[in-house]
């Protein structure tokens, strides 16, 4: 299984990632997911979220998620975007691309992915108040 | 009498934990063979604050989740933080 895991402060390109896609000619299923930062966090009005991460843990435990998630379904790659910093409202601080054969397990395997993440890897969320 | 042996270790504070306690990180000296869960005893008694969210801190030491009875080296590097919210 192919994967590529990005941690930055540079603002999530979906365009460019959709068109940087590559698959082989089996792979019937491609499911994306864009986590894109809310107007109200704790009903309160928010301009942005600042997102902070132990990067090197976080790594770590993307790593071990993936590995996970090979010994599970069969997936030919898995893409993930994490945005650190400041992301403004409206703005994806998470894209995730799942590529498998068939959508169950691509489904299956992107929500896996996220449960996970929000469970394990280190990054926290600090809302910007208005 | 001989004192017992300590090992040196660094403690690392994230997300808002390192407001409560207002560094990133602290050097702190501990018996030699103390756990993970004693180290964060002696880490509240220091840092009073961080007991109010004692049940819900996340250790790590190094770059992995370790329990409670996790035996401490010297040198070990542990990260105490509140829940993840990546996403």
């Amino acid at each position: 299984m192919k994967t590529k895991l990005t941690l930055s402060p540079d603002p999530i390109d979906e365009a460019a990632l959709a068109k940087a896609r590559s698959i082989s000619d089996g792979m019937g299923a491609v499911v994306t997911f864009s986590g894109v930062v809310r107007g109200r966090e704790n009903e309160a009005t928010i301009t942005s979220i600042d997102y902070e991460s132990f990067d090197d843990m976080a790594k770590r435990q993307f790593e071990l998620i993936f590995t996970e998630i090979e010994q599970r379904w069969p997936i030919e790659s898995i893409r993930l975007v994490h945005r650190t910093g400041i992301v403004p409202v409206n703005e994806p601080s998470l894209w995730v691309e799942v590529v498998a054969a068939h959508r169950a397990e691509a489904f299956d395997a992107c929500q896996h992915l996220i449960d996970q993440m929000k469970l394990r890897v280190p990054i926290w969320k600090k809302p910007i108040v208005t | 009498m001989q004192s017992k042996p300590h090992i040196k270790l660094t403690v690392r504070f994230w997300s808002y934990f390192a407001d409560v306690t207002g560094c990133r990180e602290t050097a702190i000296e501990a018996e030699a063979g103390s756990t993970l869960g004693q180290l964060h005893d002696l880490v509240c008694k220091q840092f009073p604050k961080l007991a109010e969210a004692r049940n819900s801190t996340l250790k790590a030491v190094g770059l992995d989740y370790q329990d409670d009875d996790f035996v401490l080296s010297d040198g070990d590097e542990v990260s105490l933080f509140p829940p993840v919210q990546g996403g």
